[in-house]
């Protein structure tokens, strides 16, 4: 019964959605009302689609097929929420929900300043693109199917990778991201159809770019900090096809909040910010094909079915497509001459733009090169992590030197020439803290390592000297910036700084015998066996100790599921602010000894932290706004 | 407008065509088939246990001189009970020597498999560790590989076999190669 319930709440969705997408057909006075009750019954809807899925989980309903597929009776309370979208079906409900959440709160909290003829082609495209989407669910991934089995059966379980508490926070948070971009590019849709991008437009705009931007941001570290828990495989990001397409529309949207603020502020940049709006949901939506098509061979992969890709690869042809296509016949009535000199902000948001889509165009590339090139029959290859770092890098480093700079630079032309003595201050300050620092902590030189802290450091000083020269006239709006920027220093210290000065072994040890890793001495203490609610284990423990001081207690663990005998290494960490000690424990042998693999990550943390720092100026952005809007009305 | 201005404006358009063409035919290919590095190189050496007799051992000496198929199946593999009725008919018309790689399997249940479903192989081998397989590059069953009259591998098929594959590739590979001198 329930899940018959959620399936007709789909089904009622969908009218909804199909009655949204046709609200400028009707009489203007009623649009509005219109509009408003179709995107929150289909949110409703949607929710209560979602809570009969929850709860054919939470009952173990295994003649739902999708539910026997991820879920068992051992699985504990916890992961049974997750479970719900951890394959598919259910994720694709979820990203259905989000989009409709994200158009109620359009509806509710967008800027009524926008005019009503807007505001009906934003809720048209919206309507229009979950249209596609619940279609999508219903005709080839209906998370409700049933199926009664003839013998009684257990379901299989969820993978135990997903039994994690980061299924239930990474998915939601990355498609509160990806989805949260269709209400730019309904945003974009809007401006080309009506032939106008005002400066109340890019305003209005702003607030569903920094959020999406926001929550993808804590999305894809939340991301990283998994797979880094998760994998034993001590690393933090792959360059996996699957976060590559989280990276994109990041990287993508990154450019596309700056050339807004530019729109708004100067009247400039209108054809491009629309470009980039569109840009970042195509990003989006490339995103999910290449997960849910089996295109690509991915960690994240779905399991696939080739229905699903033809049916999505139409979508994206006719959504982007369409969009594309709107742009180039359209976008004549946006062109304008530009109006700034070569040393103004706008440069230097221009360099920005140009060098983060560069860097988009690299990662698509390199993420695709393995199907163009099989499609042309040329060969069968794969690109790693080489290719990524290699051509990322040079991107990155103009780009991280310029993040300092381009606050400091006024609009339009260059006046002020006091702060450029400052800036050389404050440059040779940085290069010097990035020469003394790694030998005063006891560390080789590394150039990479080198020229991480120097720009980061740089970064940093210029961005408080920034703030510093603000003075009074410092509000929430500056400080989101300053923020993220030197959110961006610390994730670009954590990043050089870790990748120069990584250690790792891997040995055979038995219980009793200790080895050294940068300093510190491990030492096997023994072998237990535990239990898990759903599990098995056993526990390695290792006293880890530096110099003299008190040792500490450190557990790795190799567990077996019980329900389909998956076996999962579980590392164990030993966190502090300025390094990890990270050991996996793996096979064990026949002489009582094991083969572990132990890290020594110096300032890992702090590309996560600098990760929170970008959800945080995105959050302090959104509060100046919403200031800015009480205040003005 | 001039003409530069308009092709600059489409071009989004007509990167984003070419990017769907692309990704049209990826969709109709398998990510997951990578060609193996052994084509052309002798089937590395191997010696296992037959699988109704286990004081019988199977080598490479056993697949020279003649056109062979080396089917890597297991009774859990669901693809290969698929598989299962094309190799009875292709055993019955092909004068090939066909032998089974029986892959991390119970020999009590490969036995009674065959003895209900018909035996297609003339010789099975029992690697019940599976070391043999990563040898030979295998990493999914059913795998099949192709040698020709000296030992060496000719083709790998990844997946069963079905009449499209059997028509188009096998078949015509066979023929040719048993046309080969030894």
């Amino acid at each position: 019964m329930i899940p018959e319930l959620g399936h007709f709440a789909i089904i009622l969705a969908l009218c909804f959605a199909i009655l949204q997408a046709g609200t400028p057909l009707f009489a203007r006075f009623i649009r509005n009302k219109l509009a408003m009750t179709t995107a929150i019954s289909q949110f409703i809807f949607l929710s209560m689609a979602m809570l009969c899925l929850i709860a054919s989980f939470m009952t173990n309903d295994i003649t739902v097929m999708y539910v026997r597929e991820h879920s068992h009776a051992l699985l504990p309370f916890l992961y049974r929420i997750g479970a719900a979208w951890g394959g598919h079906e259910g994720s694709l409900l979820l990203w259905c929900l989000i989009l409709a959440a994200w158009t109620v709160a359009f509806i509710l909290f967008g800027d009524k300043k926008l005019s009503e003829r807007s505001r009906s082609h934003i809720m048209m495209i919206l309507g229009l693109l979950n249209c596609g989407f619940i279609l999508f669910l219903l005709l080839t991934s209906n998370p409700f199917q049933r199926d009664f089995p003839s013998a009684p059966i257990e379901g299989n379980d969820l993978t135990p990778i997903l039994q994690d508490p980061g299924l239930i926070f990474h998915p939601p948070m990355l498609y509160l991201g990806y989805v949260g971009f269709a209400i730019g590019f309904a945003f974009a849709m809007a401006a080309l159809i009506e032939g106008n991008c005002s400066k109340e437009w890019a305003h209005a705009c702003r607030p569903w770019i920094v959020l999406p931007w926001s929550f993808l941001s804590l999305g894809i570290v939340l991301g990283s900090w998994w797979a880094y828990r998760e994998l034993g495989w001590g690393g933090w990001w792959f360059w996996d096809p699957v976060e590559n397409a989280s990276l994109l529309p990041w990287l993508s949207a990154t450019a596309l909040l700056h050339s807004l603020v530019v729109s708004e502020k100067r009247q400039s940049f209108k054809g491009w910010t629309l470009l980039l709006a569109i840009l970042t949901f195509t990003l989006s939506l490339l995103g999910t094909f290449l997960v849910r098509s089996g295109v690509l061979v991915s960690v994240h992969a779905f399991a696939n079915d080739p229905t699903r890709g033809i049916f999505l690869l139409c979508y994206l042809a006719l959504i982007i497509g369409g969009a594309f296509l709107l742009y180039g016949t359209r976008i004549k009535h946006f062109y304008q001459p530009p109006e700034f000199t070569l040393f103004s902000r706008e440069t230097f948001l221009l360099f920005n733009s140009i060098l983060l889509l560069t860097a988009v165009f690299t990662i698509t590339l390199g993420t695709l090169y393995p199907i163009i090139l099989d499609a042309l029959n040329a060969g069968k290859i794969s690109v790693g992590e080489p290719y990524f770092n290699t051509v990322f890098m040079p991107i990155v480093l103009p780009l991280l030197l310029l993040m300092g700079l381009a606050p400091h630079i006024p609009w339009g032309k260059m006046t002020a020439k006091k702060t450029e003595k400052k800036l050389g201050v404050i440059f040779l300050l940085s290069g010097l803290i990035a020469a003394i620092a790694p030998y005063s902590l006891g560390f080789e030189w590394h150039g990479l390592a080198f020229l991480g802290i120097l720009l980061s450091v740089w970064i940093i000083l210029s961005t408080l000297q920034y703030a510093y020269s603000l003075q009074k006239k410092i509000n929430l709006r500056s400080l989101s910036m300053i923020t993220a920027h030197i959110g961006i220093a610390i994730i670009a210290l954590g990043v050089t700084v870790n990748k120069s000065y990584s250690s790792e072994r891997q040995l055979k040890i038995s219980p009793g015998e200790s080895v050294s890793l940068a300093n510190y001495s491990f030492t096997f203490r023994n072998i237990d066996e535990t239990h898990g609610a759903n599990y098995d284990a056993i526990t390695a423990t290792f006293d880890v100790q530096k110099n003299n001081d008190m040792p500490l207690p450190l557990e790795a663990e190799q567990r077996i599921y019980k329900s389909n005998h998956e076996v999962l290494s579980k590392p164990g960490i030993l966190v502090n602010p300025f390094r990890d000690l990270y050991l996996a424990l793996g096979n064990g042998f026949s002489d009582g000894a094991w083969s572990v693999r132990i890290y020594y990550k110096p300032m890992v943390r702090w590309i996560w932290a600098g990760g929170f720092l970008l959800f945080l100026g995105g959050l302090l952005s959104l509060f100046s706004y919403w200031r800015g809007r009480n205040e003005f009305t | 407008m001039n003409l530069l201005k308009k092709i600059y404006f489409t071009l989004p358009l007509i990167i984003f065509a070419m990017i769907i063409l692309i990704l049209w035919r990826g969709l109709k290919l398998n990510p997951a088939q990578v060609p193996s590095p052994l084509i052309n190189k002798p089937l590395p050496h191997f010696a296992l246990p037959t699988l109704f007799d286990e004081k019988k051992i199977v080598t490479n000496e056993d697949l020279m001189g003649h056109v062979t198929l080396v089917n890597v199946w297991a009774t859990w593999c669901e693809a290969c009970a698929e598989e299962h009725n094309a190799l009875l008919e292709l055993a019955q018309n092909e004068h090939v020597f066909f032998l089974g790689l029986d892959y991390k399997d119970d020999v009590d249940a490969a036995k009674k498999w065959l003895a209900q479903r018909g035996n297609p192989y003339q010789m099975i081998a029992v690697d019940y560790a599976g070391t043999v397989a990563i040898d030979w590059g295998v990493y999914g069953t059913p795998e099949t590989f192709v040698l020709d009259k000296k030992g060496m591998i000719r083709y790998k098929q990844i997946g069963p076999i079905d009449t499209d594959s059997w028509e188009k590739k096998l078949k015509p590979l066979i023929a040719q190669l048993r046309n080969e001198p030894i």
